[in-house]
């Protein structure tokens, strides 16, 4: 290839020389047309969105008036810990997020891991059970928490369930949303539960690609199924762990539908969570200027999702 | 290759002779356990389901009484009533609208982006791909209300392109980042072999690439497809005419009533649930391979 263009176009070749990269005109031009379109989508829904959101963050505005009021960082010191009436509720808000952030990636991972391993082991089943595991995420939604919280309720399924296991103590007579004790832990497990099947399939899609020569060898020195795991699998699919762990911290952190739909924060502020806490400040704040605290709490959340995105790298590439 | 080769008979005799002998009962009680655990989490997976199912075919006092899964007298009549107050096929066809052209559009359009980023060469090429995928980073909630503002302005507010275009934009990164690795991964000497039968760029992204990596493309229009189906927090805020509301919102609506009837919302829940779980069994087999791909690369 590089032959045929050198034979053709000496001189562009030389110009080249100067610069690291060489381009060809078509190409170029072929290039810019091919990301034409998601370049101008972006530049609509993104670029022009993104610089009012940091904007409006340095600023108070109930939505209706003409004129913003400028505050520079007020509205950041105020989340934080300057305003009495909202860095309590962050502060509360920001607890739980932390504690969902810590629950969820684990959980998910010590469920979908062991899973994927199982379910890589058997034969006839497999593609009905693949099915079946992931069915919590292809209706992940309104419709899916309507039937959760139908089966939370004082008199619901689970209650029933406890009770015929002979677990009775573990009932909640007010419901598992309804304690204000029970309603966080509920939610962490209802989150596990509709983000274990992607990560359960990217851990399939890993074992499936793992070099069975290894395992092969690994039995023949003799490694029983616990080594074999412990010392050859686990380590393999650190990578994917390491992607699986990613997007819980970032979902974990940003996500809040679940909260909205199930409890709305409730009881109290038991169950409130940041990314909620942004969406109640930009459309459930009725006519009080906290349009400029949502976006700066948007923000915040945005730092705290590149600066956990760096660690999480950081500490993969320590691990492999 | 050729070594594989001469190892696998040998390898597979061993598999045939073993699961002729009869399995050890430690083997056997292996399987027993393992299957077991398999069969459990099936349970887990399904236990909402199960109780959604059971609701929708109990009528109005039966499922405030509670306490059995299969109802005593299963009921047909409330499944049909809500369909009718759940006006469907209005709702459907608005679903439908907003989940086809947006994984239509995001197909086309970061399919072409990806084709770039992938094998042409151009000045910020690196620069502009990395930019996409920092938007991974930033919060849903961060931009829905500069995205409302903004449509409001633009007067898109209210109807189904206020929808669509926000929801193309968000799966960019991901869609991005998966085409590309799917594109990186087709031999550069397919594309050589066609510019020399003269095929110009867009029919080599047409004819070879496209066809190619279609698993990753399906599975990408299922990833788009699934959460834009089952979407509620933009659509929620930016809908307000009836006409315009998708599943989700109408089955919101059903809850909103005066008295909220369990066995009601359920059958709501079981009818928009139904359409994207037809869809996932109909492309799953795609969407495994797309995604064993798309770690693999």
């Amino acid at each position: 290839m590089s032959a045929a263009t050198t034979v053709q176009r000496p001189p562009r070749e030389r110009r080249a020389t100067r610069g690291r990269t060489r381009y060809h005109r078509s190409e170029v031009a072929w290039g810019a047309a091919f990301v034409a379109p998601a370049i101008v989508l972006f530049a609509v829904m993104g670029v022009y969105t993104i610089g009012y959101g940091v904007s409006l963050s340095f600023a108070t505005w109930n939505g209706f008036t003409p004129n913003w009021t400028w505050v520079g960082l007020h509205n950041y010191a105020d989340l934080l810990w300057a305003s009495p009436t909202y860095a309590p509720v962050v502060h509360q808000a920001a607890l739980n997020t932390l504690w969902v952030m810590i629950a969820v990636p684990i959980l998910t991972v010590l469920v979908s891991f062991p899973l994927a391993l199982l379910l890589n082991s058997v034969g006839r089943m497999r593609t009905v059970l693949r099915s079946v595991y992931f069915l919590p995420y292809v209706t992940a939604g309104i419709a899916v928490y309507f039937a959760w919280q139908y089966i939370l309720e004082p008199d619901g399924a689970i209650n029933l369930l406890l009770r015929s296991l002979g677990l009775g103590s573990l009932q909640q007579p007010q419901g598992f949303l309804g304690n204000p004790s029970t309603a966080l832990p509920t939610l962490i497990v209802v989150t596990v539960w509709s983000s274990v099947p992607v990560s359960m399939l990217l851990y399939l899609a890993g074992l499936q690609s793992v070099d069975s020569t290894l395992i092969e060898a690994a039995q023949i020195d003799g490694a029983g199924w616990w080594r074999i795991t412990r010392n050859v699998l686990w380590p393999l699919l650190k990578p994917i762990t390491g992607i699986i762990v990613l997007l819980n911290l970032r979902d974990s952190l940003q996500g809040f539908q679940t909260f909205l739909i199930m409890t709305n924060g409730g009881p109290g502020n038991h169950t409130n969570v940041l990314g909620l806490e942004a969406y109640r400040l930009a459309f459930l704040s009725q006519l009080s200027p906290t349009l400029g605290l949502s976006s700066a709490l948007g923000w915040l959340l945005f730092i705290a999702a590149v600066i956990l995105a760096v660690i999480t790298q950081r500490a993969m590439r320590r691990a492999t | 290759m050729s070594t594989a080769t001469i190892a696998r008979p040998a390898a597979s005799g061993l598999a045939v002779t073993r699961r002729r002998a009869r399995p050890s009962p430690r083997v056997l009680a292996t399987r027993a356990v393992v299957a077991l655990l398999l069969l459990l989490y099936a349970a887990v997976s399904l236990y909402p389901f199960l109780w959604m199912v059971s609701a929708a075919f109990k009528n109005q006092y039966e499922v405030v009484a509670g306490g059995h899964l299969i109802p005593h007298h299963p009921t047909l009549h409330t499944l049909a009533q809500t369909w009718g107050e759940l006006h469907f096929f209005d709702y459907f066809l608005n679903s439908l609208k907003v989940t086809a052209l947006t994984v239509l559009l995001v197909l086309v359009i970061y399919s072409a982006a990806a084709y770039a980023f992938s094998v042409l060469r151009f000045p910020a090429k690196r620069a502009l791909y990395r930019l996409f995928l920092a938007l991974l980073f930033v919060p849903g909630v961060t931009v829905l209300l500069p995205v409302v503002l903004l449509e409001n302005k633009l007067g898109l507010l209210g109807n189904h392109w206020g929808l669509i275009l926000p929801f193309v934009n968000g799966s960019a990164p991901l869609s991005i980042l998966m085409m590309t690795n799917a594109f990186d991964a087709i031999p550069a000497e397919l594309r050589e072999a066609a510019r020399m039968d003269g095929a110009g760029e867009l029919r080599i992204f047409a004819t070879v690439y496209l066809p190619l990596s279609r698993p990753v493309l399906v599975t990408i229009a299922l990833l788009t497809a699934i959460p834009t189906w089952n979407e509620y927090l933009l659509t929620r805020v930016s809908l307000n005419n009836p006409g315009t509301f998708t599943l989700p919102i109408a089955l919101q609506n059903l809850q909103s009533g005066a008295v909220l009837h369990y066995n009601t919302l359920m059958a709501g829940a079981l009818i928009v649930v139904i359409p994207v779980i037809v869809l996932f069994v109909a492309a799953q087999r795609y969407f495994v391979n797309g995604l064993i791909g798309a770690v693999k690369a």
